[in-house]
């Protein structure tokens, strides 16, 4: 396991947003698990970021939540996508799309094919 | 829309005080509780599961911190909690709170006081559209000599601005006139504008009720006048706001026939300055403006310098620009026409003039005033000062617990302004008084206060003072915070209410800078206590006790003039307690002369106008000389027998014999009115000379001529009485009446009142200042006895000590008087430097007395030192009190 990194500002919020559009309403453990796994555990979501950002969401009306019943039987925030919030997400991705394209071939490109 | 949709979220959660704290311990809780499970699952022992799951969920208090502040409305939860502490802190120590808000309320209050009458006076400017851009054009000698009286410009030339000048909108003539408004129940004055054409379109002036002059109703005047505007507050004050005005006749002296009113104009109109007319009787340019009259110069008189000229300056064009375009088209104007010769034209704006005699009582006061509220920050200051020490250590568990030092300032900054707002309201109470009184005690002194109004401006002003004077109070106390070190403060332990020697100076440098401001205070309210005093032994030439004036017109015609006036003095004359009653145009004081041009015998002819001889001239009836108390030189006075069919005498003073005739007799010289062709008016006496214009100027010539030759309009009847004056108005009133019921009696003064009137600014302005030395003073007392009380508390050790090894109580006393004589006497230094700085804003108002005047200097240093010494007296006395046991129980 190599060093692990603190989630870059201001990616936090979309891979929160998708976490939710991929697996449905989950509470705040299950979508900071979700999101150091997919990182293959390269990413520690910081809890002191995660909540205040959850709530952030929320006012914003992107995410909703509600009270549930969690694994273990107790009582847990689940929280789910609005329709803001998926469009929210579609017009980030499709930022991040770009914004990784046009790194991608920055990196990529030669000195001959510049000049 | 997700920004503001969160923002109104963020400001509901504020309002409602929705917490969230529940909900997130809660969520918190199970996050730990899932992650301990899930640490279970992967082999731990739920001790040590439980353990990495905290750890790994990081600081509770972090999470729910920056929880907090996306939910809320940080910034304002923060002041508010900021602002409940202070106001526990303040209930704790209700003394303190007490002492320094009423401090801050005296500095708050004097200076919104007078920012009220500055808004009143000088900020708000009069209802004239675009008010900056009016110009105000009055004549000055093209050699730059002083003029003698002052001269307006003939018709001929302002119209020919109007028409050529390409920097000006337009210019408009006017004049001053002076009127009663004819009643049978006796008449009152009236002081009017006559205006041209110009002058409402120039000036933008409306009507409340009824209209303005069309351009036909402009024209010479002859005889009487067909129709008049009225001022709105002689309508509002002589006609009781009639709304059926519109269309009434009135009647108004001098004029053949009623004149119709076809409007009223809008409140607040004020004369423009009339130079020629100022040594008019009863002219006041700063009084509202009773009626317009509509007027055009008459052909035939256009070349007569009858007129004050206003003009309207082009966008963005400057006042020298006009000046430079006007001075060209007057000297084209004088190439032409001599008698336009000799003058140019000096523009000034109306507001700049209008504020001149303002500004010169108002600056030095606000001046003073913010020397008050800095005298009572510094006071607060070193209140605050004190009260940091003894909070020291909860400063420092503050800093200990991870209080930022900004967060520390704040909550500092917010005490004091919490302190510096409870003292502006108190201030502002203050402000209203003041204002109401200055209105009740100034009214002489200061131009156009009638339009002050303290309402929001003392609101207003008091709070922006309070706001300055907590940043400026809170400074001190809040920066000492920034430095202030933790640990030494934690280990030092029990030093509560005790000052080091770095906080001593600090204090001890706050009440030098308050002493030295209360100085220089002292030292100007010095300076006008010296002036009034020098004025009062001014020599005046005459006697200003028992005397009754008042002006008494005849308004009904010229033909009845001669009789009512020597039936009315008769009758007055005879009353009892009367002991002389005269006639006069030119009471002592008043302002009140008629500058005329004469020629004196042995002077050369002026060649030019602007050459002229201009001097006061009076007239009076014979006992006025008697009456005054002006002795006769050289021969005669007046006698009843001077009238219209004896040959025309005059009496001069002293100063007119010495100028024109020194060492030669002034008796039987000749002087003309109207020119040497005519025959002239002799001169039959000479009397000593008063200082009839102003009680500070030594007396310029005179000429006294007499009144049943002269026949002057308005005047004033002057009475000696055997006791107390008041006491006769009533009777005098009556007779007068009874010879015409519809003569107007206005003015009823004493000389003496008159004489008050007339320095009324310079008592005013010494009044204020005095009030402000006396409040800077006790503060600064205050200030003195408090440092050197912390001084005594903090050296009690110290003190002890020496009086264990063998010092005397006298000793220590001297210890605690030395410092004090250091605090007062570096004030006193700093203090009479700066005093020879701002005396000099006074100079306008002094009298014999430079504004460095050494003895004012002197005393008020060594006043100040010695009374100041009094405030070292109880903690010097503390002091000797100190026991030497007390050194025992320290250690």
């Amino acid at each position: 396991m190599g060093q692990k990194t603190d989630v870059k500002q201001g990616t936090l919020a979309l891979m929160v947003l998708k976490t939710l559009d991929v697996l449905g309403p989950l509470h705040g453990y299950g979508i900071a698990r979700r999101i150091e796994q997919i990182s293959g555990d390269m990413l520690s979501v910081n809890q002191g970021t995660l909540y205040p950002l959850l709530l952030k969401l929320e006012n914003e009306g992107s995410i909703d939540s509600d009270w549930g019943a969690s694994e273990n039987n107790r009582r847990a925030r689940y929280y789910r996508l609005t329709k803001v919030g998926s469009r929210q997400l579609q017009s980030e991705v499709l930022e991040w799309q770009q914004t990784t394209e046009i790194m991608a071939r920055f990196l990529a490109a030669r000195a001959e094919e510049l000049g | 829309m997700r920004a503001l949709r969160r923002l109104w979220l963020r400001a509901w959660n504020f309002a409602t005080r929705r917490s969230g704290d529940q909900r997130l311990r809660e969520e918190m809780e199970q996050h730990i509780a899932l992650e301990t499970a899930a640490n279970i699952h992967a082999g731990m022992t739920a001790a040590e599961a439980h353990r990495a799951a905290r750890i790994k969920f990081g600081s509770v208090e972090a999470v729910r911190e920056s929880y907090h502040s996306e939910e809320g409305l940080r910034v304002m939860e923060t002041i508010l909690q900021n602002c409940v502490f202070a106001l526990r802190m303040m209930r704790k120590s209700p003394g303190f709170t007490a002492l320094a808000a009423i401090t801050l309320a005296l500095g708050i209050g004097a200076t919104s006081a007078v920012f009220s009458l500055i808004q009143g006076v000088l900020l708000t400017p009069p209802p004239y559209q675009k008010p900056s851009q009016l110009v105000l054009v009055s004549a000055v000698r093209t050699d730059g000599h002083k003029m003698d009286s002052e001269r307006g410009w003939a018709a001929q030339q302002w119209m020919d601005w109007n028409k050529n000048a390409m920097t000006l909108q337009g210019a408009a003539g006017y004049s001053w006139n002076f009127n009663f408004l004819i009643r049978n129940d006796g008449s009152q004055s009236m002081q009017g504008m006559n205006i041209s054409k110009e002058y409402i379109r120039l000036m933008g002036l409306k009507p409340i009720t009824g209209r303005l002059f069309d351009d036909a109703e402009y024209g010479p005047f002859q005889g009487s006048v067909k129709s008049v505007v009225l001022g709105y507050e002689f309508w509002q004050r002589e006609l009781g706001g009639d709304p059926a005005i519109v269309g009434k006749t009135i009647r108004v002296s001098r004029w053949n026939a009623a004149t119709t009113v076809i409007g009223v104009m809008e409140p607040g109109v004020r004369f423009l300055p009339s130079p020629g007319a100022s040594k008019e009787p009863n002219y006041d340019v700063n009084a509202t403006v009773d009626l317009w009259v509509p007027i055009e110069p008459a052909l035939k008189d256009l070349k007569a310098p009858d007129w004050n000229v206003v003009a309207r300056l082009r966008d963005g064009v400057t006042v020298q620009k006009a000046q430079q375009e006007l001075a060209v088209l007057t000297a084209q104007q004088a190439s032409s026409e001599k008698k336009f010769e000799g003058f140019t034209p000096k523009l000034q704006t109306v507001t700049a003039e209008m504020n001149q005699d303002g500004q010169k009582i108002l600056y030095p006061l606000l001046g003073a005033s913010a020397l008050v509220l800095l005298i009572a920050c510094g006071n607060v200051s070193a209140l605050l000062l004190v009260r940091g020490l003894q909070r020291q250590q909860e400063y420092a568990i503050r800093i200990a617990m991870g209080m930022g030092r900004g967060a520390l300032l704040r909550l500092i900054m917010t005490e004091s302004l919490l302190l510096a707002l409870i003292g502006g309201a108190l201030g502002v109470g203050i402000a209203f008084g003041a204002v109401t009184m200055f209105k009740l005690i100034a009214i002489h002194a200061v131009p156009r206060l009638d339009a002050v109004t303290a309402r929001t401006a003392v609101l207003g002003w008091g709070f922006a003072a309070a706001v300055v004077a907590a940043f400026i109070a809170g400074m001190i106390p809040a920066l000492r915070v920034l430095r202030l070190d933790p640990m030494e403060v934690l280990k030092d332990g029990g030093s509560k209410g005790t000052a080091g020697v770095g906080e001593r100076r600090l204090l001890r440098a706050v009440v030098v800078l308050q002493t030295s401001l209360t100085l220089a205070l002292l030292v100007g309210a010095g300076l006008l206590i010296r002036t009034m005093a020098k004025i009062a032994s001014a020599p005046s030439g005459y006697d200003t006790s028992r005397i009754l004036t008042m002006s008494v017109t005849e308004v009904q015609n010229q033909a009845s003039w001669n009789d009512f006036h020597h039936r009315a003095l008769e009758r007055v004359a005879a009353l009892p307690g009367v002991q002389y009653a005269a006639f006069a145009w030119g009471v002592p004081l008043t302002g009140n002369n008629w500058p005329g041009t004469v020629e004196i015998e042995g002077q050369p002819p002026a060649v030019k106008e602007s050459d002229k001889t201009a001097l006061p001239l009076r007239s009076v009836t014979p006992d006025y000389f008697k009456l005054m108390g002006l002795a006769l030189l050289n021969g005669r006075g007046f006698r009843s027998t001077d009238d219209g069919k004896a040959p025309q005498v005059a009496v001069v003073n002293k100063t007119f014999a010495d100028r024109f005739f020194p060492g030669q007799t002034v008796i039987g010289r000749k002087i003309w009115q109207s020119g040497r062709d005519k025959p002239g008016i002799e001169i039959v006496g000479e009397i000593a000379d008063g200082r009839t214009d102003d009680l500070t100027q030594q007396a310029s010539p005179e000429v006294y001529l007499s009144f049943w030759q002269a026949g002057p309009y308005s005047k004033h009847l002057v009475i000696r009485t055997a006791a107390d004056p008041q006491a006769i108005v009533a009777g005098v009133e009556r007779e007068v009446r009874s010879v015409d019921p519809s003569a107007a009696i206005e003015n009823v003064k004493t000389l003496e009142q008159i004489r008050d009137d007339s320095l009324a600014s310079r008592t005013f302005v010494m009044r204020l200042l005095v009030g402000f030395s006396v409040i800077g003073s006790v503060l600064t007392l205050v200030g003195i006895y408090g440092v050197l009380s912390l001084s005594v508390v903090s050296r009690r050790r110290e003190l002890a000590i020496r009086c264990a090894v063998g010092a005397q109580q006298s000793d220590l006393r001297r210890l605690i008087f030395n410092e004090g004589l250091q605090v007062i006497g570096g004030g006193v230094f700093f203090g009479v430097i700066l005093a020879l700085i701002s005396s000099q804003v006074l100079s306008a108002f002094l009298y014999e007395v430079r504004p460095t005047d050494p003895a004012t200097l002197l005393v008020t240093g060594l006043l100040f030192l010695g009374v100041g010494l009094l405030a070292c007296w109880v903690p010097a006395w503390r002091a000797e009190k100190v026991h030497p046991i007390e050194a025992l129980r320290y250690s």
